[in-house]
């Protein structure tokens, strides 16, 4: 029972993260490799919000209220999307190279912001342990606290997501992703829309950061390496797990896809004929059974087709 | 609808897995046995030895594995998300106690631990104020550099020396503090630190060829990307004529000059017996104070010593242990 509430925890912080690559891989085509930077840069934003006692933090912060801290990092990741956008857009600088700049950047930014290499927050106020929260769950509670928490945050960012791309500017989004003639013949400007994007997929990513900081309880500098695979592999097991299923959006095989991966890789630390250091084997193992089982049903479809 | 029911089953099979698992574990638990949780942070020779150490010095008290313990060992890979679920699957497998090997696997460890009443006992911490893992249900042993005795042994062998060169990576909070510290005492040895932070093994070798010409002798940390590139720093420092110390055994038996450093087999010892101590219930986490190994170990290697013609006086002879093949 434990290990699932620990999977459904780490699961659905990562969730976070994997909306704002399912904004930026899947519905702008756009390789972001800016998220390895502006993860960890939600997180330094906020061990630096949280431990700073000056004044003016004190101030903006609202007396270093969690929730408003999560709004900063938020802004923060933002502004790494906006600098990827422009790079890219403005200077005309590929994809792939643009993110590599933002994230090469922001390693010595975050180490700036945050201070140190490795900040701890114990006994800090967080939003999954405040005198606010300790008040609203009672004894009994306690230990589904962080998952209740974080998967209000992450369904009530996806319900945010779902209606955004509704919008006529979501619409565009979209289009801009399948085809950029059509934004065109709309007399609308690919390349802003495009930094829109970045924009809103990198602040998702740096909140996503920020709520794993709180909950782990400290800042880490290494802790942004790989996550735009992780992202990426939950956006894409999401994806073809749900694909055939109609009444699933995207944006909840994302979700999804984000707790499989937790859930492959919990399983994968199980695995006992194995050397621990074989984990990340195991774990592209179970991956590729994932893929082939939601890939070889497709076949089989069309077969019947 | 099949493509849900496929989604399930094997979120089902995975669960069984995990589920299975941790009932074994539970029918394992009778009178006088315990398990416990060893994390540890990534692949390494220090880090490998601490963990030895460990088991070593929790048989010493009498809790050997396989007889009366059982441990589960994970590996977190480097990485951060890896060891907060490695903390978690240990918290949910209620072990009695968890050992945690590096600083941030000791921190996942500990946030993961604090409310649920299991000890965490860490290691190869450099600094656990710092860390903030000083305070609640956890102790350990720091593997802070014993910094003055190495200068005292750069000094005794580079008796006209100026200044230190240290290269360190940026990312290692350790490296850091140590490298606060070698600047706060340098002076009192007559010596100058020139520092210089890389982020990367890629880095290192265009930081060698920076710092070489600056300096008369290098001194390692314990910093992970700076001694994964020791053989690149050797060639070129030995190429130019600068002796390098290392900061343990293992880095003087690849070629470094001499270290006073410390022995992380003996450090794990330490912790395992410190680990003991919490589960005979002799003490809590919370009554043991955090341990640093004060004496320091001196290794030389004889043949890096003959090519660069140099020597030790006999005091520090009578203590070293040759490593040289």
């Amino acid at each position: 029972m434990d290990i699932f509430i620990g999977i459904l925890e780490q699961g659905m912080i990562y969730a976070i993260l994997a909306l704002g690559l399912y904004i930026t891989y899947r519905i702008l085509n756009f390789p972001d490799l800016t998220v390895d930077g502006s993860f960890p840069l939600g997180a330094a934003v906020t061990a630096y919000l949280m431990t700073n006692t000056g004044d003016l933090v004190a101030t903006i912060s609202l007396g270093h209220n969690p929730y408003i801290i999560c709004l900063y990092a938020l802004m923060a990741g933002a502004i790494a999307g906006l600098v990827t956008g422009i790079i890219h857009v403005k200077f005309n600088i590929r994809d792939l190279i643009s993110g590599i700049i933002t994230m090469t950047g922001l390693y010595s930014i975050n180490l700036r912001i945050a201070g140190s290499a490795n900040v701890p927050i114990f006994n800090l106020d967080t939003i999954f342990s405040n005198s606010t929260m300790d008040m609203i769950f009672p004894e009994s509670l306690l230990r589904y606290k962080v998952i209740i928490i974080a998967t209000i945050i992450t369904i009530a960012t996806k319900i945010i997501l779902d209606l955004y791309l509704k919008t006529k500017s979501g619409f565009l989004l979209r289009a801009v992703g399948n085809n950029e003639i059509l934004v065109t013949t709309l007399a609308k400007d690919n390349g802003n829309i495009k930094i829109l994007g970045l924009v809103i997929g990198n602040g998702i990513v740096a909140l996503s950061g920020s709520i794993l900081m709180q909950q782990q309880g400290f800042f880490e500098i290494t802790m942004g390496t790989g996550a735009m695979v992780l992202g990426l592999a939950s956006v894409i097991i999401g994806i073809n797990v749900f694909k055939k299923i109609k009444f699933v959006k995207a944006t909840t095989s994302v979700i999804f896809g984000s707790i499989i991966y937790k859930a492959a890789m919990s399983a994968a630390m199980d695995i006992r004929f194995a050397r621990a250091s074989d984990m990340k084997l195991i774990t592209a193992i179970l991956f590729l059974l994932i893929l082939i089982f939601s890939e070889g049903k497709k076949k089989k479809v069309k077969v019947d087709a | 609808m099949k493509k849900i029911i496929i989604g399930l089953v094997l979120i089902l099979a995975i669960g069984l897995f995990t589920g299975c698992s941790s009932d074994t574990q539970a029918t394992d638990i009778e009178v006088d046995q315990y398990t416990i949780g060893i994390t540890q942070f990534g692949e390494h020779a220090s880090l490998d030895n601490c963990r030895e150490g460990f088991i070593a010095g929790l048989a010493e008290e009498g809790f050997i594995e396989g007889e009366n313990l059982t441990i589960i060992y994970e590996n977190a890979q480097f990485d951060n998300g890896i060891s907060n679920q490695i903390a978690q699957s240990f918290v949910s497998k209620k072990v009695d106690l968890i050992g945690a090997i590096a600083t941030p696997v000791a921190q996942s460890s500990f946030n993961a631990a604090k409310d649920k009443d299991i000890p965490v006992v860490f290691t190869a911490v450099t600094d656990p104020v710092a860390a903030m893992l000083t305070e609640g249900n956890v102790t350990g042993t720091s593997d802070k550099l014993p910094v003055e005795a190495q200068l005292k042994l750069i000094r005794a062998m580079l008796p006209q020396a100026k200044n230190i060169g240290i290269l360190y990576t940026t990312s290692e909070v350790n490296s850091l503090s140590t490298i606060e510290e070698y600047k706060a005492l340098a002076g009192n040895y007559g010596f100058e630190i020139v520092d210089m932070g890389v982020s990367a093994t890629a880095d290192v070798p265009l930081a060698v060829d920076r710092i070489l010409p600056q300096v008369d002798a290098m001194t390692n940390l314990t910093d992970n990307t700076v001694v994964g590139s020791l053989p690149v720093i050797l060639e070129k420092a030995n190429a130019k004529g600068v002796p390098v110390f290392g900061s343990e055994i293992e880095q003087v038996k690849l070629g470094c000059i001499a270290s006073e450093g410390i022995e992380y087999v003996e450090l794990g010892k330490q912790t395992g017996r410190m680990a003991a101590q919490i589960l005979s219930g002799e003490k809590t986490a919370d009554e043991i104070a955090y341990e640093i190994i004060e004496k320091s170990s001196l290794y030389i290697n004889s043949h890096v010593m003959e090519e660069f013609n140099l020597s030790l006086a006999q005091e520090y002879m009578d203590r070293a242990m040759d490593v040289a093949e």
